[in-house]
C-alpha cells in the first residue's frame, strides 16, 4: 500500500522584517507516514510542527522539497487533495453567530454537499459527537470542550481519507481531554482513516500514536514508535530487584526488552522497555535460577524525560 | 463540473451571509438607516436650494447609486472579514473552492440586497422629491443596475484582495475605498467641474461612465459619444484584473504564510 503521506526535502522559511534574514522554519524535512496509522509530530513549541501540518494540509506552500499526499502533489494537485483531506487546529474558530448545525452545514457545502445528502451527514456528526442537543446553539455559546467536538465533528464532514490534527486536545480540560482521544482513537480503528497529529504532550502521543517523528531545529530528529524511540536513548522503566544474597549470575544487559543493567552486592537496577510486558518472564526467570528477589520497586519510564532527551 | 456540487459551494457563502445579515440587527439597520438618511438630506437640501426637478434627479441619481453600490459591495468585502474576524478562514482555504465560488455566492447576496436598496430609495426619491426614476425605461434602468453592480464587484473584490493582504487592517478600506471612487465619478455634480488632471482619472472609472449614461435620460448631454461601451469595457477590464490580482494575493498568501497568521 503506497503511504498516505510522503515527504522529502521540505524546506520552508518566512520573510523577516527589516532586511533581517528569512526565518527558516523547516530545513528538509523527510516523511513517510503509512496508510490507516495514527501518526504524531512531536517538537517543542515553535518547532515548525504547525507549518508542516499546513504544508501537508496544502494551506502553506513549501519553498523546497516535494510533498505528495494520498499520491497528489501539495502544489499541483491541491484542489483535488483537498476533497479528500481536512484539518482540525487547537482553539476551535468558527464563526461566532452561526449555530452549530449552521457551522457544519456551511462547512459541508464547502465540500460541495447539499440537500439531503448534507442535511444526513450534519445530523450523523451531530449524533456521533453528542452535539445534537446544541445543535441550535451558536458558537459563542458553546464551551470550550463542546467548541473542539465541534472541530473535531467538522473534520469529518468530506469523510476524508486523511485527517490532520493540529495539537487537538490542546486547551481542553484533562476529562475532555481524554475523551477527545477516545475519539480519534476510536476513529481511526473504526474507520482506517489515517490520522497526522501534532502534540508536544508525549504521554498522549504514546495513547494514540502507533508512530511518532520527533522535530527539533527543522528537521525530523527521529522516527519510530514511543518504545522503540525509549530503547534508542535507553530511557524506559526503571525496575530494581533486591535480593537475601548475591543476585542471579546472569548477563542481564542481554535479556529481552533490557535497555540497560546495573548489578551491586545484592541489588540488581535494569532499565525495562515495557515493564508490564517484560517483568513476569523476568521474575519467572530469577525464580527458576533459584533466587527470586525479596522485594521489587518499578518507577515507570519518565516520558518527561524522553521528551528532554529528544528537544536539547 | 458538476453543477450541484458548483452550486452547493456557491451557495456554502451566500446562505452564511444571509444569515448573518438576518441575526445581525445592526446590518439591517445600517441597510435602512443610512440610505434612508442620505436619501432625505440630499432631496431636503436640493428642496432649500430651490433647484429645478432635472437638477434634483441628477443629485439624487448620485445618492442612489452610492448606496445602491455601498450595500451591495458589503457582502462580498465582508465574506472574508467575517472568517478574520472570528478566526476562521482555515475552514474555506482548506476546503475545494475556488475564489468564483465565494465571490459568485456573496455577490448574489450583496446583488439581492443592493437591488432592494435601489427599489427603496428609488420609490422614496418618486415620492418626496418628485424623481422620475423609471424615466429610462426598463432597459435603461437594467443597464444602470447591471453597471452599478458591476462597480460593487470590483469594490469588494479590492476589498478582499486588501483583507488577504493586510487582514484586520484592511477594515476601514472596506469603506474608504468607495468613498474615494464616488469622490472622483462625479456623484453630485458633472466631472467636468474637477480639475483637469482630476478629470483625466475620471474617466478611466467605469461609473463616470454608468452615471453619465443615465444621466442623459434627465437632459444631461453625455461627455463622451459611447458611455455604455466605454462602461462596460472598464468594468469587465478591472473585474478581471481584479480577479487575478485576488488570486495572485491568495498564492502569496499561501507562500509568506499569511493565511495562517489570519487564523490565529
Amino acid at each position: 500500500m503506497p503511504p498516505a503521506i510522503l515527504a522529502q526535502g521540505v524546506v520552508k522559511a518566512f520573510p523577516a522584517k527589516w532586511f533581517k534574514p528569512p526565518l527558516e522554519v523547516l530545513k528538509g524535512v523527510d516523511l513517510t507516514v503509512p496508510a490507516g496509522r495514527i501518526f504524531g509530530i512531536l517538537g517543542p513549541n515553535a518547532a515548525g510542527k504547525t507549518t508542516l501540518i499546513s504544508i501537508l494540509a496544502t494551506l502553506l506552500l513549501p519553498d523546497a522539497g516535494r510533498v505528495e499526499v494520498l499520491g497528489l502533489d501539495v502544489v499541483r494537485q491541491a484542489q483535488l487533495l483537498r476533497r479528500r483531506i481536512n484539518l482540525a487546529s487547537a482553539g476551535a474558530h468558527f464563526l461566532w453567530c452561526l449555530t452549530v448545525e449552521e457551522n457544519l452545514a456551511f462547512c459541508g457545502r464547502l465540500y460541495g454537499l447539499g440537500g439531503r445528502v448534507l442535511r444526513r451527514r450534519v445530523a450523523e456528526l451531530l449524533e456521533l459527537f453528542e452535539l445534537t442537543e446544541y445543535r441550535r446553539v451558536t458558537f459563542d455559546n458553546l464551551s470550550t470542550g463542546l467548541k473542539q467536538r465541534l472541530a473535531l465533528a467538522k473534520t469529518l464532514i468530506n469523510d476524508p481519507e486523511l485527517l490532520f490534527l493540529d495539537e487537538p486536545t490542546s486547551g481542553l480540560d484533562p476529562e475532555m481531554a481524554r475523551h477527545l482521544r477516545e475519539e480519534i482513537a476510536r476513529l481511526n480503528r473504526e474507520t482506517g482513516l489515517t490520522i497526522l497529529l501534532t502534540t508536544h504532550n508525549l504521554r498522549e502521543a504514546e495513547i494514540l500514536c502507533h508512530e511518532v517523528a520527533f522535530l527539533k531545529d527543522g528537521v525530523l530528529a527521529v522516527h519510530g514508535t514511543i518504545p522503540e524511540l525509549q530503547a534508542r536513548l535507553g530511557l524506559g522503566d526503571r525496575v530494581r530487584l533486591r535480593f537475601a544474597g548475591a543476585p542471579p549470575a546472569l548477563d542481564y544487559a542481554r535479556l529481552p526488552g533490557v535497555l540497560a543493567a546495573e548489578v551491586t552486592d545484592a541489588q540488581v537496577t535494569l532499565v525495562l522497555d515495557r515493564a508490564e510486558v517484560r517483568l513476569g518472564p523476568l521474575l519467572a526467570l530469577l525464580s527458576h535460577n533459584g533466587a527470586p528477589p525479596v522485594s521489587v520497586r518499578l518507577k515507570e519510564a519518565d516520558l518527561e524525560e524522553l521528551y528532554h532527551e529528544l528537544a536539547h | 463540473m458538476n453543477l450541484p456540487t458548483e452550486w452547493y459551494q456557491i451557495w456554502a457563502f451566500a446562505a452564511r451571509s444571509l444569515i448573518v445579515n438576518r441575526r445581525n440587527v445592526f446590518a439591517v439597520f445600517e441597510m435602512l438607516f443610512w440610505p434612508g438618511v442620505a436619501i432625505l438630506s440630499v432631496g431636503l437640501l436640493t428642496r432649500f436650494l430651490n433647484l429645478d426637478s432635472d437638477t434634483v434627479s441628477f443629485i439624487l441619481i448620485g445618492v442612489v447609486s452610492m448606496n445602491t453600490i455601498q450595500i451591495a459591495q458589503l457582502d462580498l468585502s465582508y465574506s472574508l472579514l467575517y472568517d478574520v474576524w472570528s478566526k476562521s478562514l482555515k475552514h474555506a482555504f482548506i476546503a475545494p473552492v475556488r475564489l468564483g465560488h465565494l465571490i459568485l455566492g456573496a455577490g448574489l447576496v450583496g446583488l439581492a440586497r443592493g437591488l432592494f436598496i435601489f427599489v427603496v430609495m428609488g420609490l422614496l426619491s418618486q415620492q418626496l422629491f418628485a424623481m422620475e426614476l423609471g424615466r429610462p425605461g426598463v432597459a435603461g434602468l437594467v443597464i444602470f443596475l447591471a453597471g452599478l453592480f458591476l462597480n460593487a464587484a470590483i469594490i469588494g473584490i479590492s476589498v478582499l484582495i486588501l483583507v488577504l493582504r493586510f487582514g484586520h487592517r484592511a477594515e476601514v478600506a472596506a469603506w474608504a475605498f468607495s468613498y474615494l471612487l464616488f469622490l472622483l465619478c462625479g456623484l453630485y455634480y458633472p466631472v467636468t467641474i474637477l480639475p483637469t488632471g482630476v478629470q483625466w482619472l475620471a474617466w478611466f472609472l467605469p461609473l463616470t461612465h454608468f452615471l453619465d449614461y443615465f444621466r442623459q435620460f434627465y437632459g444631461f448631454p453625455a461627455s463622451s459619444a459611447r458611455p455604455l461601451l466605454y462602461g462596460f469595457t472598464q468594468s469587465l477590464a478591472y473585474l478581471a484584473l481584479s480577479y487575478v490580482g485576488l488570486r495572485l494575493v491568495l498564492n502569496k498568501s499561501r507562500r509568506r504564510g499569511t493565511l495562517l497568521k489570519l487564523s490565529e
